[in-house]
């Protein structure tokens, strides 16, 4: 398997080197409803969305890209 | 003279001798018996494709004896048939085929139940490919990576030809093949000039050539792993070239199966490389350019071919001596052990011929597997693994699938149970399922699948698609595979040696080997609550979060109170997630210039760091952070004796007015610089001393001679279990659920819900307003069994009903009754309180159990 | 070895000193003597905040020796090496820091995954390195 994730610092690597974060999203929300769905609910779109990734195996810094769901192509975001 | 041992006897090994030349020119002529009906199977293929030769060598089954070279004392036999293969009684399966339809195992043994478990055992004995070796009888091969530019499967004129190409443009090349090169071609022009190509490729060093090592599968990247006999090669690549070129078609007509019926290349190998003959009165049936070459050899090699089919416009290339029947097409075969007469129908009606060999060469089918897995763009196709979807030969009846013993017939009988295209049909017949995976049958189903769609009017491009091609392309031990796993990274502490030393009993504990006792656990407990006790706690997670935004960030990640922790003091650390579960605990240190230093458990160090980095960046604050947890080991003194044991090694001041509880000082003890943090897990005076890695070992021994007056005793995480329980102290993961918020575990006085945003105090006011579904509390028990330990994971019930179960349990030494922890469901406003865990009874009770005030931690 | 956290402006102050190795734009790595008292000088101009901590305590240094060195690495990781120089990324399974230099490879573990590696280097690496 080898799906490469491009690190901001470290270039192109591994995905085994990382560790994913999940979807982008705010970090607060307006209200209790908002923020239940901000906590639960992923868009989860087909296509390119933006996702938190962390260099856990090497710099250990955190940083987003622009993955396609459909193709796992990443650009950087 | 060079010899191999067959079922006991010796059998010679010439020059250039695959196995089954070998054994074929002693006399051998049933390699197997066919799976599901025990007919007899002789040499076919001569590829490695088919599974008709398949044999035990030394001890490793199902190895391929017709491209497998024979070596002096290699100790062959074959593994199909009862009591023998020459002799199988259960070749009786054949004449009940009736009985045993396509599919029947689907239908009967199923009543009575019993019966199964003894039908299921006659039938493993029946059939299977071999019995596997005992121990090791594979070795350990090794793993390791390749990266590349091109990389190029298949070493015959087309990849060799590919090689040279990309070499001259510049790029780095690899090419590779299952076999060595030019093994599996008989001698004639296309070996030739395979060899000259290999020559010109060898010599360039641009190029690695990685002969005997079969590609598995094309997967993301694009990447490649290559299975050889004593290593995993993992290949990344830019592009890959697949010229795997084509095996040959492997006709269907009634009694194609038949011991005596060869396709070329098994035939002319077998005579003209190995000189043994193959029969007196050979037919060669030969519809292809191969085909001609291998007529020419076996004509060359002096076999008597009695007839020779083939397409009219070729016929002026057989020679004057052949008996030669144009435009003929082979219909059946018939014999009983092998082959006896073939029947050839032409324009002129079918003519029986008689012989005792039969030659086929009437196609080719492109090894496309690979190339059928590859969804990247990346991977290109030529030479004749690019022909395409090729006619295969089909006639009537016949047997479709070698391996799994499936017939037209049976086909035809699955359709009309209502199986209606080619993949269901595989999953039901199993064609397509053996260890040639379709190598051989794979385009006849799917042809067969199209034509009954046409005849039935269905739409016939669905239903005969080819099945779908998946990784490995080629048969791969499980120790192969295994070389390239190594998922146990063991974690140490800089006093690992000082426990093996001491006779600690050592294992896993959340990715560490850490020491669970050093003999008797009873011993090492009394020493911790009536003296002093030591405790190897370098597993744990430590943090330095330092810079202007310090503050904001422990107090905007974490529900503790920290803004008015003053330097010097420590509290306990919840971390929450954004769901408000709790993920973790530890503790908060306030550092003199404003940074925090702070722990977590030993399990939770990785995420804990990565979190830190993670709110750090998502809330744009300026802090650096340093995971010390490698840099920094930890021992604990614990014990109302602790203080006496240190005071002699450390001039700094350790009483309780300079050094309060809960807090932390900067000391040095025994010339080792350590933070102290005053603790209160074991529920006893304790100085956990924080230092530097590389100094444990001298502190540890430091600390055992100053306490050996004291009769102080190291102890594990066996003594641990109870010396926290006793203070109901809680173990994340044993103790708690992934969706335990802190109002569940009794946790509440440690979230400051008062303050500010922190990460998950949404959740936890939206939760607020929720009765709590279950809470962990505090358990006692009577009654019961002699050791408490196994009430750990009991259901706990209230009149027969489960509400709810035993998390932890001990027998506590210091109060001298059962206790434990656990959750309970709640009923209406409150908790249950009189229950039943398994034989013992139990009662909800607050804890701590052992000195509820926390008088002796204060101390 | 000291570890020098600083913002990206602090951390170019040190990036190029001898044995100095970029983590990452706000970490540098400074292998041999270096003096932290120097480096903080040096950073502190630029982020007051900055970090500079003596962590040799932290890592150890395991060395692939000899000609089959490159080989033993291929066995331990997928990372393609430099001629000579930096480079950080999975090795045996673990993050790892690696030095390429003349007749050699140095693997820089966290001290206590120290005898991992070394069990891995010894069953996968027979042979190859000393």
């Amino acid at each position: 398997m080898a799906l490469e994730v491009p690190c901001p610092h470290c270039g192109p690597r591994p995905f085994t080197e990382f560790a994913f974060g999940g979807e982008e999203r705010p970090v607060e929300a307006a209200d209790a409803e908002a923020d239940f769905a901000r906590v639960y609910l992923s868009a989860n779109e087909e296509g390119p969305r933006r996702e938190r990734w962390f260099h856990a195996l090497g710099c250990r810094t955190w940083f987003s890209v622009a993955r396609d769901t459909t193709t796992n192509g990443i650009g950087r975001a | 003279m060079s010899s191999l041992v067959f079922e006991g006897r010796e059998v010679p090994v010439l020059e250039e001798d695959t196995v089954a030349s070998s054994l074929y020119r002693a006399g051998v002529r049933t390699f197997t018996r066919s799976l599901k009906y025990h007919r007899r199977r002789s040499l076919y293929c001569g590829t490695g494709e088919c599974p008709n030769c398949l044999v035990t060598v030394d001890g490793v089954p199902a190895v391929r004896s017709c491209v497998t070279p024979a070596r002096e004392g290699m100790r062959v036999e074959r593994a199909h048939g009862w009591p023998s293969t020459e002799r199988d009684l259960l070749h009786v399966t054949d004449r009940l085929h009736r009985l045993m339809p396509v599919g029947f195992y689907y239908k009967t043994f199923i009543r009575p139940r019993f019966a199964w478990s003894l039908a299921e055992r006659v039938i493993r004995r029946a059939t299977g490919l071999g019995r596997l070796p005992e121990e090791g009888a594979l070795g350990t091969p090794t793993a390791r990576h390749l990266r590349t530019e091109v990389l190029i499967v298949g070493a015959g004129a087309a990849g060799l030809g590919a090689a040279l190409d990309a070499a001259r443009a510049g790029e780095r090349v690899v090419v590779c093949d299952e076999a060595p090169i030019g093994s599996r071609l008989a001698p004639g022009p296309t070996l030739d000039r395979v060899r000259a190509l290999e020559a010109e490729v060898r010599a360039l060093a641009e190029v690695q050539v990685l002969d005997r090592h079969a590609a598995l599968g094309v997967y993301e990247g694009p990447s490649v792993p290559l299975a050889a006999e004593d290593e995993l090669v993992q290949v990344r690549a830019e592009r890959i070239v697949v010229a795997t070129g084509a095996t040959q078609t492997h006709p269907v007509f009634p009694g194609n199966d038949l011991p005596g019926i060869w396709l070329g290349r098994a035939a002319s190998r077998m005579v003209a490389q190995n000189h043994v003959p193959i029969g007196e009165r050979v037919v060669v049936a030969a519809s292809t350019e191969e085909g001609l070459e291998h007529l020419s050899a076996l004509v060359a090699a002096g076999a008597n071919i009695v007839a020779a089919v083939v397409p009219s416009s070729v016929r002026g290339e057989v020679p004057d001596s052949v008996a030669t029947i144009v435009d003929g097409r082979v219909t059946s075969a018939q014999g009983r052990r092998q082959v006896a007469a073939v029947f050839v129908g032409s324009s002129e009606g079918t003519r029986r011929i008689s012989c005792d060999a039969l030659v086929l060469c009437l196609g080719l089918a492109p090894r496309d597997a690979l190339a059928r897995m590859a969804v990247d763009e990346a991977v290109e196709v030529i030479g004749d693994a690019a022909l395409g979807e090729q006619e295969p030969h089909m006639h009537e009846d016949g047997m479709l699938c070698l391996c799994e013993d499936v017939s037209l017939h049976d086909i035809r009988q699955a359709w009309d149970e209502g199986y209606r295209s080619s993949e269901i049909l595989k999953r039901y017949t199993t064609a397509t399922m053996g260890p040639c995976q379709g190598a051989m049958c794979g385009t006849a189903l799917a042809c067969v699948a199209r034509d009954l769609a046409d005849s039935s009017g269905m739409p016939a491009q669905r239903a005969g698609t080819r099945t779908t091609s998946r990784p490995p392309a080629r048969p791969v031990p499980l120790e192969t595979l295994a070389a390239a796993v190594h998922e146990v990274i063991e974690k140490r502490t800089s006093l690992h040696e000082v426990h093996e030393a001491a006779g600690a009993r050592l294992d896993w504990s959340g990715g560490w080997k850490r020491p669970f006792g050093y003999g008797d656990r009873r011993e090492e407990y009394r020493a911790v609550r009536e003296r002093v006790g030591l405790m190897d706690v370098g597993t744990l997670g430590k943090f330095l979060v330092a810079g202007t935004d310090a503050a904001t960030l422990v107090d905007r990640m974490f529900p503790t109170r920290v803004r008015d922790l003053e330097p010097g003091r420590s509290r306990y650390l919840l971390s929450l997630d954004e769901a408000g579960y709790v993920l973790d605990d530890g503790l908060i240190c306030a550092l003199d210039d404003g940074d925090f230093y702070l722990t977590s458990t030993s399990g939770g160090a990785g995420r804990m760091d990565a979190r830190l980095r993670e709110w750090a960046d998502l809330l744009g604050l300026h802090v650096h952070l340093l995971d010390r947890t490698a840099e920094l080991g930890a021992i604990n003194v614990a014990g109302p004796l602790a203080r006496k044991v240190l005071e002699p090694l450390c001039n700094d001041p350790l009483d309780a007015d300079a050094f309060p509880y809960p807090g932390h000082r900067e000391i040095v003890v025994a010339g080792v610089p350590c933070r102290a943090i005053r603790t209160g897990f074991v529920g006893e005076l304790a100085f956990e001393l924080h230092h530097p890695r590389s100094r444990g070992p001298e502190l540890w021994a430091a600390l055992m001679r100053g306490g050996w007056a004291f009769d102080i005793l190291p102890h594990g995480l066996d003594a641990l279990e109870l010396l926290r329980l006793e203070k109901g102290h809680l173990y994340l993961g044993q103790d708690t659920m992934p969706d335990d918020t802190p109002a569940k575990l009794g946790l509440s006085w440690a979230v400051d819900i008062g303050k500010g945003w922190f990460v998950g105090k949404p959740a936890l006011e939206r939760m607020a307003s929720l009765p709590a579904s279950r809470r962990l509390v505090g358990l006692g028990f009577d009654g019961g069994p002699e050791d408490t330990a196994e009430l750990r994971g009991m259901p706990i019930t209230l009149d027969g009903a489960v509400v709810g179960r035993v998390t932890s349990a001990e027998r506590s030494i210091v109060l001298d009754r059962a206790i434990g922890l656990g959750w309970i469901r709640s009923a209406g406003d409150g908790f249950p309180t009189e229950l039943r865990a398994g034989t013992a009874a139990a009662r909800v009770e607050p804890t701590p159990f052992y000195d509820p005030e926390g008088v002796r931690v204060r101390g | 070895m000291v570890a020098v956290l600083a913002d990206e402006a602090g951390c170019d102050r040190v990036t190029d000193l001898p044995g100095a190795c970029r983590v990452s734009p706000t970490e540098v790595m400074i292998l041999g003597d270096a003096s932290v008292e120097v480096l903080e000088r040096a950073v502190r101009g630029d982020d007051p905040d900055a970090v500079v901590l003596d962590v040799s305590d932290g890592w150890v240094l395991v060395p692939l020796e000899g000609p089959g060195a490159r080989d033993a690495f291929t066995r331990l990781s997928e990372l393609e090496l430099p001629a000579s120089g930096f480079v950080l990324g999975e090795v045996a399974r673990i993050g790892a820091r690696v030095l390429v230099r003349r007749g050699g490879i140095d693997l820089l573990v966290p001290a206590m995954l120290e005898s991992h590696l070394r069990e891995r280097i010894r069953r996968d690496c027979r042979g190859l390195v000393p």
